[in-house]
């Protein structure tokens, strides 16, 4: 014990005041930066696995890609069977394998952006890792976060995730066939994204029959051509 | 399930500044993880300790406090808590992402996104 008390008069007090959040923030400004240089607007795109959001990126590409040079860059654990998917369309995708990582990041991204020639580009739509909660917490340096539920997800997919919607513009509502069966009620799922964000846009959707798409694009707001 | 790696990131930020300061070991760690972080305290602990093990930080005592989110409102300039609403459809608490004073959704998070290295202490050499 008389050793711990001869130690005291050697003990320092370090401020350290350092955000950890800050560095990937910081890089995910430098991304803005980039993208912006080459008028070039990017969208997060976030979900569970299963809720759609590869398909809805295939019908993002097919009605934008005459009017937007479009890449997707896709984000997942290890196949690259959303980037085949999304690839089908006519758009070119960069694959993201995270291997154990639940999120894309900034660095991630700034990565694949300096592999891109940014003047030859318009759009780009970032798949982010099927996953509600860890993506949420890193921005990858998008100009717009959409956030995607489905019904076969259960009614309790928007109040389950509050946080998600923080910095989110676009709820997507897919599988809207499916919500009879699933006893989803769309109103309430619109009524508890406005309770928590009161200026995001809501859009229903079906993702296999292109039902709702037009409504998306234009929730959206992307820059005109 | 990100705790882990932002656990390292806490671990590796405090070990660098016990090598540069060449600490002989680190007494305490002082974090603060924002409400609005997505992180949970009790994984961060438990992946920090296990990043502490075998090195100078392996018996620093860790306090983890939670910052409450705070906003700016851009309308009518309030600036504190966010706005928490009952749900009594399921019975919870909800955030709402708008002003608590005047409703509007033009709001800037000014506090609660962090997880914050605040301070450590050191023994010297």
């Amino acid at each position: 014990m008389d050793t711990k008390s001869d130690k005291k008069d050697l003990e320092v007090n370090v401020p350290v005041e350092e955000d950890i959040f800050s560095r990937n923030n910081k890089i995910a400004d430098q991304n803005i930066s980039m993208l912006e240089k080459h008028h070039v607007h990017a969208i997060d795109i976030l979900g569970s696995v299963g809720s759609g959001k590869t398909t809805l990126v295939q019908n993002l590409v097919r009605h934008l890609k005459n009017d937007y040079r479009i890449t997707a860059i896709a984000g997942d654990l290890t196949t690259s069977i959303d980037a085949d998917r999304i690839q089908e369309e006519g758009a070119p995708v960069v694959q993201i394998n995270t291997g154990q990582e639940c999120h894309l990041d900034a660095t991630m991204i700034q990565k694949v952006l300096k592999t891109l020639d940014l003047e030859d580009q318009d759009l780009i739509l970032v798949e982010n890792v099927g996953n509600l909660i860890c993506p949420s917490a890193f921005q990858v340096g998008a100009h717009q976060r959409i956030v995607v539920v489905s019904t076969t997800e259960g009614p309790y997919m928007v109040v389950k995730h509050p946080h998600t919607f923080m910095e989110a513009s676009v709820l997507v509502v897919n599988k809207i066939d499916l919500a009879g069966a699933m006893e989803v009620d769309l109103d309430k799922l619109k009524r508890d994204a406005l309770q928590i964000k009161p200026d995001i846009k809501v859009v229903f959707t079906n993702g296999r029959t292109g039902e709702g798409i037009p409504e998306f694009i234009q929730a959206l707001n992307l820059p005109k051509k | 399930m990100h705790e882990a790696s932002i656990a390292q990131a806490i671990v590796q930020t405090v070990l660098s500044h016990a090598e540069e300061l060449e600490a002989e070991s680190v007494k305490s760690v002082e974090i603060e993880l924002g409400e609005l972080s997505f992180l949970n305290d009790e994984q961060v602990a438990f992946w920090m300790k296990l990043g502490f093990e075998n090195t100078v930080a392996q018996d620093a005592e860790l306090s983890i406090k939670k910052t409450a989110a705070e906003i700016k409102c851009a309308s009518c300039s309030y600036e504190g808590a966010l706005k928490v609403m009952e749900d009594p459809y399921n019975h919870m608490k909800l955030p709402s992402f708008s002003c608590p004073e005047c409703g509007s959704a033009d709001i800037e998070i000014t506090q609660g996104k962090g997880a914050v290295v605040r301070n450590i202490k050191i023994i010297k050499k």
